[in-house]
């Protein structure tokens, strides 16, 4: 196992290596610049801004650079759209952000989901399942775009019960519609999944056999039937989750929580070369850890995977 | 350090409650209206996206020119109006050659660290700003300025010592130009021209700007900022004026979306915020004390590339020109008080008077006529149509523009025109090299006078993306910037950019905005949208 995970790791790193030199070279392939903008600069004055942000040198030094700052003093380099903020400033302040309604997000949408794909299957075919899936369909079919709006329609214009948007370092009343709008999202997927799988695993050999014995129909199902019908979510949970801690730029932006989710899409359209970068070694990373995670825990899940 | 740290607090402490507290205990009503003042004087207020910086040489937008007007005080400030007022410099005198400015600094100015504000820290500021180490986005509004020396300085050429400004003294600051520049105070409003502490920026560098760093010399300073939430600043008790301040608190959310931003307006969580696009007719109704539209300093156009086929004809131009109802655009589209544009300059730009262009004063029938016979001239028609691209970035509104300008040419000359948008810098990336041949433009003034509109017509201007060149306007330009009264000069360029339109100008900007009935002091008439918290007030409500 610790080999594995060794093995992992070491992979890790060309793969990252290889995600920077492809998202700076796409990147730089995009027609504009980070400092273009109705006004057109003077080219003097232009000139004296690529310098400072060494936009000057070739693109391969241009690499090299960056990955030796981030190598020798973890430097992600000046963001440079905002003037006095580094990327580490950037990410510092707006991953803890949506670390949080990310993580509750997630709570909510993986116990919901789950709970609402184990009903689906128990109850196949019958109007509680079409209840709980149809029910997890309407919430991602209503995007963060749609849901968002509705729920300060409600929440805060006509029962005036929560604050319209911002976030003032996290409190309850702040993160509530924030955790809605993106749990909701990703309800559908969840809650599909399990009842798929789970419909699978009620219909194999081990849990007719478990029934044969006469087993409670509670013990059957959380304790044999619920595990291995995990697996196929685990997968998508792990991606889900590292989706939904780095935010979303709907969230973000309508709810002014202040969050790196926005970084993602504005970054791009701002041409802010070093924050693009940073967000995207930053999911990068991410998925990697967490796809790692997962893998560790099929391990743990279903004994006949081994390593 | 300790005891002396400490003192320092006291002494703060003992000046805040010095000045703080008669002020909260006696103005209970304006001291000049006589109106009942809220006893919470905050004033909260959309902002629609984070500024990219606040120090007064970098910033290069609306919302971070606001809040470095409340930080910080250049030599001159507005009145409610537009029109000048002293800021530091409490008077100015000019050389009989009309080229060195002396201005003469109050003595009371002082910085929030309780410094005195002092000539040289404009000098600081203004080598500051054309550093190239720096490089400051907004170096190029210096240039315009004429500042001796000032091109060589960006270019790096001359150290930035040889700047054309100095202290004469503490309190005397001289600035000197290559050449007459009659509207050179006019230009001194701008954040680019304020005062920044040298000490402060030398000790905490690029990360000064920051609340806990920051030392301004305006009404007001940095007290909290979170990235894309919120920026708060409250009153500065070492303002020199601080005893005529009434707001003692702003707050500015950083709101994207501009619906949303109406929401949180209805729910009482903003007290200004702008009407979202195409709801200002029904909120005029419905909140009549509330919305307001105001004339900005600022010109919608499309513009032509005169480098390509067929727009290097001047026929083809104006007949597109003549073709479009510019109040068709106005009153159905936008619907939000713009103002129709035959002109580049807009009506509001002071000392400006609009020339009477032809094409105003025809009528639509008379326009059209014009416009067909001008097309076939240039040897268009039903057998050999003009086939065209507008090019626009991707925007609804300017999307809507697009369509009814396409559908004008189509069935009054029967132009074919196919539709392109582009995302922002892919645009601007398109337009800046020329692949285009009409694209949108957008232009707001640096400053309040003609020639920061005008400028775009000179060959060879950064900003000239038509690629339009004529001799007589380059002429009238230069000129101008030495006459007492330049506006013949721009009657005569506006007149030559109608006739030979190598730009169209389809509608003047309004602002449009919701701010409580409580709120008072905005600058309405104030054409930049340059307003100031300490002229600000909140009444009883």
């Amino acid at each position: 196992m610790l080999s594995f995970i060794l093995r992992r790791l070491a992979i890790a790193i060309p793969t990252i290596l290889l995600i920077i030199t492809l998202s700076f070279v796409l990147m730089h392939a995009a027609p504009g610049g980070p400092f273009s903008a109705e006004r057109n600069l003077p080219p003097e004055v232009l000139a004296n801004i690529e310098q400072r942000y060494g936009l000057d040198k070739p693109l391969y030094q241009q690499i090299f650079v960056y990955v030796s700052g981030i190598v020798t003093e973890f430097d992600f380099g000046p963001s440079f759209k905002y003037k006095n903020q580094s990327v580490n400033d950037l990410i510092a302040s707006g991953f803890p952000v949506t670390l949080v309604y990310g993580f509750w997000s997630f709570v909510c949408a993986s116990v919901l989901g789950i709970s609402l794909g184990v009903i689906a299957a128990l109850k196949h075919n019958s109007w509680l399942d079409y209840a709980a899936t149809g029910s997890a369909i309407l919430g991602s079919v209503l995007p963060n775009f749609v849901m968002a709006p509705l729920l300060v329609l409600l929440f805060t214009v006509y029962l005036n019960w929560l604050p319209g948007g911002g976030w003032e370092g996290g409190q309850i009343q702040f993160i509530i519609m924030p955790v809605i709008a993106l749990a909701t999202s990703y309800l559908a997927g969840i809650t599909r999944i399990t009842r798929s799988s789970m419909l699978e695993v009620l219909g194999s050999n081990f849990i007719r056999s478990a029934r044969a014995k006469g087993l409670p129909a509670h013990h059957i199902i959380l304790r044999h039937a619920l595990k291995p019908a995990l697996l196929p979510v685990l997968t998508s949970l792990g991606l889900s989750f590292v989706g939904m801690i780095t935010g979303s730029v709907v969230i973000d932006q309508y709810f002014s929580t202040g969050g790196i989710g926005q970084h993602f899409v504005n970054a791009a359209l701002n041409r802010d070369y070093s924050v693009i970068m940073g967000v995207t070694i930053l999911v990068g990373s991410l998925t990697i850890l967490f796809n790692l995670l997962v893998e560790i825990l099929y391990a743990w899940i279903d004994p006949r995977i081994r390593y | 350090m300790k005891i002396f740290t400490s003192l320092k607090l006291l002494f703060l402490a003992s000046v805040l409650l010095a000045t703080a507290c008669p002020s909260s205990a006696t103005v209970a009503t304006h001291p000049s209206s006589g109106e009942k003042l809220a006893a919470q004087q905050v004033f909260t207020y959309r902002m629609g996206a984070e500024p990219p910086s606040i120090d007064p040489q970098l910033v290069e937008d609306v919302e971070g020119s606001a809040v470095a007007r409340d930080l910080f005080e250049g030599l001159l400030t507005q009145k409610a109006d537009g029109s000048l007022a002293p800021g530091v410099a409490e008077r100015w005198e000019l050389n009989p050659a009309k080229t060195i400015y002396t201005f003469h600094l109050r003595k009371n100015a002082r910085w929030s660290n309780g410094e005195p504000v002092t000539a040289h820290d404009f000098v600081y500021a203004w080598r500051r700003a054309v550093d190239p180490k720096l490089a400051s986005p907004y170096a190029g509004y210096l240039e315009l300025t004429t500042l001796k020396n000032v091109s060589a300085v960006i270019r790096g050429e001359m150290p930035t010592t040889a700047l054309g400004v100095s202290a004469i003294d503490d309190y005397t600051l001289q600035a000197e130009l290559d050449a007459p520049l009659a509207y050179f105070p006019t230009m001194l409003v701008h954040s680019t021209t304020m005062p920044t502490p040298q000490k402060v920026i030398e000790q905490y560098g690029d990360s000064w700007s920051r609340p806990n760093h920051l030392v301004g010399n305006g009404a007001y300073v940095l007290t909290e900022h979170v990235l894309n939430e919120r920026m708060v600043r409250v009153r500065n008790p070492l303002y020199w004026n601080n005893q005529n301040t009434i707001l003692d608190k702003v707050i500015g959310l950083i709101i994207d979306d501009e619906s949303q931003a109406y929401n949180r307006y209805q729910a009482n969580e903003l007290d200004k915020t702008e009407v979202p696009t195409g709801q200002f007719k029904r909120l005029q109704k419905e909140r009549p004390a509330e919305t307001f539209s105001s004339p900005r300093l600022c010109s919608y156009y499309y513009m032509f590339n005169l480098d390509k086929a067929p727009f290097d004809d001047q026929r083809v131009r104006q007949a597109l020109s003549y073709a479009i109802d510019r109040d068709i655009i106005t009153n159905n589209i936008l619907g939000a008080g713009q103002i129709p544009a035959y002109t580049f300059t807009p009506g509001s730009t002071a000392n400006f008077s609009v020339p009477e262009v032809a094409l105003a004063s025809m009528s639509r029938n008379d326009r059209i006529k014009t416009a067909k016979a001008l097309l076939a001239e240039a040897g268009f028609g039903p057998s050999r149509p003009l086939k065209t691209t507008i090019f626009y970035n991707t925007s609804e509104g300017h999307k809507k523009i697009a369509i009814a300008i396409s559908q004008m040419w189509k069935q009054r000359l029967g132009v074919q025109v196919t539709l392109q948008n582009q995302e922002w810098k892919t645009f601007l990336s398109t337009r800046g090299a020329g692949d285009f041949e009409i694209a949108r433009g957008a232009w707001c003034g640096d400053y309040n006078e003609a020639s920061t509109f005008l400028d775009l017509m000179r060959s060879g201007s950064d900003q000239n993306d038509m690629r339009y060149k004529n001799a007589r306007i380059d002429q009238l330009l230069a000129e101008a910037k030495t006459l007492a009264d330049p506006n013949p000069n721009y009657a005569q360029i506006e007149q030559i950019v109608a006739t030979e339109a190598p730009i169209i100008p389809i509608y003047h900007y309004t602002g449009v905005m919701l701010l409580k009935p409580y709120v008072k002091g905005w600058p309405h008439q104030n054409v930049e949208a340059n307003w100031y918290s300490r002229e600000m007030y909140i009444t009883e409500h």
